[in-house]
């Protein structure tokens, strides 16, 4: 390299620092300086004038909704991610899952519940494997027994089977916002159905609700609806809860 | 606040990018808290509308918690990195919206309908020190300088863009540019003295 090779890009990098060379004249600058000693002191001495452009406006607090619309953002993906790494480690627990995330790919735009689904769904599997009974495990000779229990952010959920049909228990469900009901939903083989019955929780926030068939059901699950309940769900279930099979 | 929040308010940017790595919302949370305000301040400065600048500061730290881990520490600090990503955007945005006149000075009546930073931590503070001592060393710089690096970097354009709305010859806006950032720095420089 020559002294004048320098000079000719030595006099575009406070253009080059600023963001003000076009596209080819900066990748060309870029591969003159990863050789040149003299280019790269002089970046380094510059940075400090570059950086305090941005440290020099003027400072407002930004609103805090736009805070929490960030967060809102984050803690959807970060719930994703976990789901998405807890499904990756589970093989039946990964169908569910990818039941769940089919969910939000519809046209319900349940797409940054997703991961807080999945995430509920893992935290009940567990739940569910702890407790081993399942289906017509009765424990009072009555051909009735708990499938499992587990629970979404303080929700908790019990399934008490029956016969052919079983009842739902739900703890610790918040009051819900004005114009909303609970509504039950199965799944067998994919299809998502609901359970005919809405409820609401009470005062202590436990609320309940028959499923009259749990014939091959493999999830129930929980969302908050309108009234007169919905064709199918329209928000993130509260609580998941898969049935071994 | 929760123990977990006190101790990533302990950890410096650098030790926080890890974290944000491996999708831990609460250090994002602390990073957020520590650098939102200079964000979005930057963001408006560059587009000039509230709106827009709110969006420019949502995308550009969910780019940030989306791709943290691709920070190098070799590049220069945190903030600086996160500060480019914001300019990058606003500047996006800018060129996005054909006919948009970019700001022209520092001072702009237009942003004193926002409302003021209240509360201010005490590195929030410090910053604000310096970011006066940087206004007042940018201030400095005969008008014609300030001009062309204002034009760059808060407005987007090119050098040779510059040369034609100033009716200049480019060598002279390189040479503004030069100077320019060259006062700045011995300016800093002085004030570490």
């Amino acid at each position: 390299m020559t002294e004048n090779d320098h000079e000719r890009w030595s006099e575009n990098l406070a253009a080059y620092m600023l963001g003000a060379l076009d596209a080819a004249e900066a990748a060309e600058l870029e591969r003159h300086r990863e050789g040149c000693e003299r280019c790269q002191a002089e970046i380094r001495w510059l940075t400090p004038a570059l950086d305090a452009l941005p440290e020099s406006v003027e400072r407002f607090a930004p609103p805090a909704e736009l805070r929490s619309r960030v967060m809102s953002e984050v803690r959807a993906d970060a719930r994703q991610a976990g789901a998405d790494r807890a499904a990756a480690e589970g093989g039946l627990w990964h169908r569910a899952a990818g039941w769940l995330r089919g969910l939000g790919s519809g046209p319900m735009g349940l797409r940054p519940v997703v991961g807080f689904a999945a995430a509920v769904l893992v935290v009940v599997a567990v739940a569910g494997y702890a407790i081993g009974g399942g289906i017509g495990s009765s424990s009072d000779g009555t051909g009735a027994g708990t499938v499992v229990a587990g629970h979404a952010p303080g929700v908790t959920a019990r399934i008490v089977m029956a016969g052919e049909g079983g009842t739902l228990h739900l703890a610790n469900v918040r009051q819900l916002p004005e114009e909303r009901v609970l509504e039950a939903w199965v799944q067998r083989r994919g299809a998502v159905t609901p359970v005919r019955a809405l409820f609401v929780p009470d005062r202590e926030g436990r609320a309940t609700t028959t499923i009259a068939d749990m014939k091959g059901v493999e999830t129930v699950m929980v969302t908050t609806e309108p009234p007169g309940g919905s064709r199918s769900p329209t928000s993130a279930p509260i609580v998941t809860v898969p049935i071994p099979q | 606040m929760s123990v977990r929040r006190e101790k990533a308010e302990r950890l410096a940017d650098e030790e926080l990018m890890p974290l944000i790595g491996e999708k831990d919302p609460e250090a994002f949370e602390v990073f957020y808290d520590r650098h939102g305000g200079v964000a979005y301040s930057l963001a408006y400065r560059i587009v000039g509308e509230r709106a827009a600048a709110e969006d420019v500061t949502q995308e550009a730290f969910i780019s940030i918690w989306r791709s943290g881990a691709r920070f190098d520490r070799a590049r220069g600090s945190v903030r600086s990195w996160m500060l480019s990503i914001v300019r990058n955007r606003a500047i996006d945005m800018l060129r996005s919206r054909a006919g948009k006149a970019p700001k022209l000075t520092f001072d702009d009546d237009a942003i004193l309908e926002q409302r003021p930073a209240e509360e201010l931590t005490e590195e929030e503070a410090m910053r604000h020190e310096t970011a006066t001592e940087v206004r007042g060393a940018l201030g400095t710089l005969p008008g014609d300088q300030s001009k062309v690096i204002e034009l760059a970097y808060f407005g987007g354009f090119s050098q040779s863009e510059i040369a034609r709305m100033l009716g200049v010859p480019l060598g002279t806006v390189k040479g503004r540019m030069r100077l320019g950032m060259e006062k700045i720095r011995g300016e800093l420089a002085e004030g570490l003295a």
